[in-house]
């Protein structure tokens, strides 16, 4: 484990589940990539995506993995659920999070 | 979609930021009123107590705006319809693990897509009684999220009602049917709230809290025992679902920061409406460990993980910061977690009698799963019941109680739960009101009866009522013809009408791929 | 606490014992067997003699358990407090209320 500057509480896990689907797999890949500290599950028809404290959606990574514009509104064909409370979803990128 | 063209970079700064939409869109609409005052306007805020100060404070995570909200749910509803086309142009049923499998598809169809009507009602309620903008949009979207819910579930299962038994009268029987009061008068009782109240009822407690467990684990086993068109149609509800959850987030920490004094009057409805929302999903707690033959998980796998660790050691760890506690009842819960699915489906297994599916003895490899799954309870207290039961049907018996169960007043299920710590007593709580007694079934539905009495004395109870005379005459027969039950429809499975009809389709399919001189194996 | 509403709370109960005329609801809670999941409820006239409720009503249910002994000997209870009926007393007269719940084991 790396030394975390975060406070204890914010460092809780947060999720997100989303479909296992050929249009789900880049973005999945995306998000592996820009979250190097997630861990991954399986279970039939779903990806379950986990990373302490923060998980983040960055739309020029997906757009690279799928070769095509994405917007971010877009992911909601992708996510079936989530824990953590969505801190930003702005054009550029999506944020989870806990506030305390 | 379309292929990123060339000029991608350039096109870009044209639109608006997803802000400035939100704001132009769906802030932006709003309307001073001229010739009435606000609280004419909005009369039903005040009465629960909740104290807003800033309805501009509302957060909408999702910045959802009209054309974007219709865009992606026309895109999710091709995207069903078409996995529904398919399937039955298919014939995709007999690729299904068992035709028992449907069994949960009908008490999903008979309890849970009235629920989604409800909702999509009671959501346009909000949507008009909201005093801000933000809230009343996501109302909104939420509102037609849940009708959409409704009929994606029917056409999906009505697929099926063709073929099988069960399905073809589920709007009656959830006005009518015993264990389908159990999420009527849920949804009742939350639509009989202020608006506050069922926000934090159904928008938190239940969406939030709560409908991981009754979604994700159980499309996982749809798509797991070869039913596409549910698990398709469960992903694309659950991305609404998403939606939802965040409006139910957002409620309760604007309700929070808005005025102290909110927080004790959440708390108290967090307290009663996490409860109430638990005993709604002990149906799905039976659904995941005994109706789908080939297992995903069990019910206390996805407790753990969907409850415990995400809500207990997530969520409530962040509402502490307003001085929020995890709701009242919930060591019972977690306590509960070893037992809930064997003891509900143990009475499940001795009045389908008179419900609109069929049930059936765990087989042995089952029995063996379950043992695996719960090794601290399974074979101390409910294998001993199922051998009991093995020898009962050897010698041509099938336990079916013949008799009505006594039921829990505020959450209607029988009074099947045992004392916490006690697996072998049940838990029965007494309480009395204006001269009349009331049972509950543990201690989370008597507090929430004792905070209301006045309430909950009202239940239409449906054992209460047949016992009246009031569903249809004296007997059983006569009760199951009010129902509007068929033959086929309750009852044991083996032997019933779909499991015949199954062992003949599959064994014509499997006489047509055998080579022409075998003989027909099965049917 | 009071309900909280926009106009006038007062409803009756749906159960309430003058919907069931001379009769009452009793349930009967076999409290060392889990073969039964719930207690069991019945209707029956507050004029019905204790032997009466048990032929026409207890026995019947109990009878579906494989286990089930008529001749075992047994013991009751009612508002959690051991009782001991007797065949010719009225349900009204061993004090049975509407919605009572008559707890019963086979003696040890």
């Amino acid at each position: 484990m790396s030394e975390s500057t975060q406070t204890p509480t914010s460092s809780r896990d947060v999720g997100m589940i989303l479909q296992e689907s050929e249009d789900n797999r880049p973005i999945i890949e995306a998000i592996e990539e820009d979250n190097p500290e997630c861990s991954i599950s399986h279970t039939p028809g779903l990806v379950r995506i986990t990373a302490p404290g923060r998980l983040v959606v960055l739309q020029e990574s997906v757009e690279e993995k799928l070769g095509r514009e994405w917007e971010t509104h877009e992911f909601q064909m992708s996510i079936v659920s989530y824990f953590g409370n969505i801190q930003e979803w702005d054009d550029d990128e999506i944020v989870i999070a806990w506030d305390h | 979609m379309t292929l990123a063209p060339e000029q991608k970079k350039t096109k870009k700064p044209k639109k608006l930021s997803m802000k400035a939409r939100y704001e132009a869109l769906t802030r932006g609409l709003d309307w001073e009123p001229s010739y009435v005052d606000k609280d004419e306007m909005f009369p039903h805020l005040d009465y629960e107590g909740i104290k807003i100060h800033d309805w501009a404070a509302w957060e909408d995570p999702f910045r959802l705006t009209i054309d974007a909200y219709c865009k992606y749910q026309a895109e999710k509803d091709k995207r069903l319809y078409a996995v529904l086309d398919g399937f039955a142009q298919g014939q995709g049923h007999l690729s299904l693990t068992d035709a028992s499998y449907l069994n949960a598809m009908k008490i999903f169809l008979q309890g849970v897509t009235p629920l989604e009507y409800a909702a999509h009602r009671h959501f346009a309620y909000l949507a008009r009684h909201f005093a801000g903008p933000g809230p009343r949009f996501a109302a909104l979207c939420q509102s037609i999220d849940e009708i959409r819910h409704m009929q994606t579930e029917i056409h999906t299962l009505s697929n099926y009602n063709k073929l099988y038994s069960g399905m073809h009268n589920w709007p009656e029987h959830f006005d009518r049917v015993w264990y389908l009061s159990v999420p009527k008068s849920f949804f009742d009782d939350a639509m009989s709230c202020g608006p506050f109240e069922f926000l934090i009822a159904v928008g938190f407690s239940f969406e939030y809290l709560l409908t991981n467990l009754l979604f994700v684990p159980f499309m996982s086993g749809s798509s797991f025992n070869g039913d596409l068109p549910t698990m398709t149609f469960g992903f694309s509800a659950q991305s609404d679902e998403s939606r939802h959850m965040t409006l139910g987030l957002e409620a309760i920490k604007f309700l929070l920061e808005q005025d102290e004094d909110n927080v004790e009057l959440v708390q108290g409805w967090i307290d009663k409406w996490f409860w109430r929302s638990y005993r709604v999903t002990a149906l799905v707690a039976q659904m995941l460990d005994y109706m789908l033959p080939r297992k995903v998980m069990s019910w206390k796998e996805s407790f753990e993980l969907y409850f415990e660790e995400q809500m207990l050691g997530g969520l409530f760890e962040d509402l502490a910061f307003y001085g929020i506690k995890p709701p009242r009842h919930v060591e019972d819960a977690i306590q509960e977690k070893e037992l809930l699915s064997h003891q509900v489906y143990w009475t499940l297994y001795q009045f389908s009698f008179a419900a609109g599916f069929t049930t059936t003895m765990p087989s042995e490899e089952h029995l063996n799963w379950l043992s695996e799954s719960y090794p601290d309870t399974f074979d101390t207290y409910f294998r001993p019941l199922w051998d009991k039961e093995a020898k009962n049907r050897e010698n041509g018996g099938r336990h079916f109680a013949p008799g009505l169960p006594q039921l829990c007043q505020v959450c209607q299920v029988p009074m099947l739960f045992t004392e916490p710590g006690d697996p072998t007593t049940l838990c029965q709580r007494e309480s009395e009101f204006e001269g009349e007694i009331y049972h509950t079934c543990s201690n989370g539905c008597q507090w929430i009866f004792e905070r209301e009495p006045e309430k909950y004395r009202q239940a239409w109870l449906p054992v209460h009522q047949i016992l009246a005379g009031n569903c249809g005459g004296p007997t059983v027969p006569d009760v199951l013809e009010w129902y509007g039950l068929q033959d086929g429809d309750a009852g044991e499975y083996l032997g019933s009408r779909d499991h015949q009809n199954w062992v003949a389709w599959q064994g014509e399919a499997a006489a047509d791929t055998a080579a022409p001189s075998e003989t027909k194996a099965g049917a | 606490m009071t309900i909280k509403s926009i106009g006038e709370y007062d409803f009756p109960s749906r159960s309430a014992q003058e919907n069931y005329g001379d009769d009452q609801l009793v349930s009967v809670w076999f409290q060392n067997t889990m073969w039964f999941a719930s207690p069991a409820m019945f209707r029956a006239p507050r004029e019905m003699t204790w032997g009466d409720f048990k032929a026409q009503m207890f026995v019947p249910f109990a009878q579906e358990d494989p286990d089930y002994d008529p001749d075992a000997p047994r013991t009751w209870t009612l508002h959690g407090s051991p009782f001991e009926p007797e065949d010719g007393q009225t349900l009204s007269e061993l004090g049975v209320r509407h919605k009572d719940v008559i707890g019963t084991r086979v003696a040890a």
